[in-house]
């Protein structure tokens, strides 16, 4: 499925935002050895801060496996900046309905090759069609798009390859880049949905995605709740068992024995020892346990 | 966005061009109002016009809902064109369209987002009472046509000076003005006190403060700046 996420709606999805900038950092940072800055084994850059569009293809699960990022030609995008070597220092396209494609990527470590769910192939036409139809549906009519010769190949396999290329190839990083024109049609869009077998609607209703995720949420967090307390209840438990047996104590070596047997299950009373996970859990008991010795 | 209001149309010959070219935007589209904000880059003011009735535009910025209606606020920062429907959670939509509604202003309607190449942005926002079945039928067949007209407008307001003139335009005061008029006039610093019965220094304090805003080196250049930017009188 696909889900668009722009400046109105990305409040909604840190989460699948940051994922889809670790795919980036994999891609294009480790895959494709380009000059990206990677912060946190995520990839951003300026053009992120310029409320662009993103269009997010995600499995099942709801991992982040492929992703695009669209720009207005008519605003600052990276053909008229950072990519202007493609375009041999001619200026760049601007027009109302044409849109910029950058940071085309899929997540090849967690898809297999071949066709059908679960492939490179079948993700990178879901997203394609995504694409096509959030740009159709928004009166756009051609988008220009930078990708690696690789994903150019991947592209016109599938039926929706560049009509045109603007510029030149450029190095870039362990590969090249080039800008491949793609018009925007009904035709595109068959062809693709044709080659991919993919007839059913692919863009996310996103009323009935946020319920699921909050259905989701809230899940995970009763089930979470759960598990405290009953660890809490462990601990309580635990603890009412050494006072008992502190109580019982009939002599010093018997009561160092319990205190130093309290320590190893329940986690030292006095900051002093090494702050382990039952560290926090073990001090609201203990403290009643110390005042009692 | 920076808490100046919009003008609505109120802009003196070029505003009420804009206004008719959104009339005009109206009439081809078979849209009920049209509505047209710009920010610009350098101090994010705002910019804006519309075909509004003069009670509902009167009523719209004494509440401020130019600063909170997102269909201008939120929408500008989108890509694509922005249904409204999709701002009705949005945090201010409730309260602008209960107001709307007693204006009879329609609640369908789109947002389209511009962009300019230094970083401007404008958004068209273009309403309309119809069915929503009628409505989603023909969102889709004028989509490209307002996206050029919306660039087109955002271009023509920008070449306009309407936003260039406000950024240029410095904001000098009634006294600041005077005592470059008097400057103008081949005055000193000190027959300018005499004139305008104030210290010499506070002339001074005037002249600099204007030469500050119009960016000037020294006085000289301040009156020649504010000689072409026709905020006082060549002599």
């Amino acid at each position: 499925m696909i889900l668009i996420v722009d400046a109105l709606n990305r409040h909604e999805y840190a989460d699948i935002l940051n994922d889809m900038y670790r795919l980036r950092a994999r891609v294009f940072g480790d895959r494709l050895g380009w000059d990206v800055d990677i912060v946190d084994g995520m990839e951003r850059d300026s053009f992120d801060d310029l409320d662009p569009a993103y269009i997010i293809g995600l499995d099942e699960e709801g991992h982040v496996i492929s992703c695009v990022r669209a720009l207005q030609t008519l605003g600052p995008h990276m053909l008229s900046d950072v990519f202007s070597d493609i375009l041999d220092g001619e200026p760049p396209l601007r027009s109302a309905t044409i849109w910029e494609a950058t940071r085309f990527c899929v997540d090849t470590e967690r898809l297999g090759k071949g066709r059908g769910t679960g492939t490179i192939a079948h993700a990178t036409c879901e997203l394609n069609i995504g694409a096509l139809e959030y740009a159709i549906e928004s009166g756009i009519t051609d988008v220009i798009a930078v990708v690696d010769p690789r994903m150019d190949r991947v592209l016109r396999m599938s039926g929706n390859g560049a009509y045109d290329y603007l510029g030149k190839t450029v190095a870039m990083g362990k590969v090249h880049a080039l800008a491949g024109l793609l018009d925007c049609t009904e035709e595109r869009l068959a062809r693709v949905r044709e080659f991919a077998a993919i007839t059913g609607p692919v863009l996310v209703d996103e009323a009935e995605f946020r319920a699921r995720r909050a259905r989701q949420a809230a899940k995970a967090a009763q089930t979470a709740q759960a598990q405290a307390a009953m660890a809490a209840q462990a601990d309580a438990a635990m603890a009412e068992y050494f006072i008992r047996q502190i109580d019982a104590a009939s002599s010093p070596e018997e009561l160092a024995a319990v205190l130093s047997l309290a320590d190893t299950v329940l986690g030292p009373v006095r900051g002093a020892g090494p702050a382990g996970q039952d560290g926090p859990r073990a001090h609201p008991h203990m403290p009643s346990v110390a005042h009692r010795n | 966005m920076a808490q100046r209001p919009l003008d609505l149309g109120k802009s003196g010959p070029e505003g009420q061009d804009i206004t008719s070219r959104l009339h005009e935007i109206c009439e081809s589209l078979g849209f009920e109002h049209a509505c047209y904000a710009s920010n610009t880059p350098i101090n994010g003011e705002l910019i804006g016009f519309a075909t509004y009735p003069e009670d509902w535009r009167e009523h719209y910025l004494a509440k401020g809902y130019h600063l909170r209606d997102p269909t201008l606020t939120r929408a500008i920062h989108a890509v694509a064109p922005v249904d409204w429907s999709r701002l009705r959670d949005t945090q201010g939509y409730a309260e602008v369209f209960r107001d709307a509604a007693d204006f009879a202003i329609p609640e369908t309607g789109l947002s389209v987002p511009i962009r300019g190449a230094f970083g401007d942005r404008g958004v068209l926002t273009l309403a309309r009472t119809c069915s929503p079945a009628e409505w989603a039928s023909q969102k889709r067949a004028i989509m490209q046509q307002v996206q050029l007209l919306a660039s087109q407008l955002h271009d023509d307001v920008l070449r306009s000076g309407q936003v260039l003139q406000r950024i240029r335009q410095p904001n000098l005061s009634s006294r600041e003005k005077e005592v470059l008029q008097w400057v103008a006039a081949g005055k000193s610093q000190q027959d300018i006190a005499d004139i305008l019965n104030l210290s010499n220094r506070t002339v001074e304090v005037h002249l600099r403060s204007a030469r500050e805003k119009l960016g000037a080196l020294n006085t000289a250049q301040a009156v020649g700046r504010a000689i072409g930017l026709r905020m006082i009188y060549p002599i």
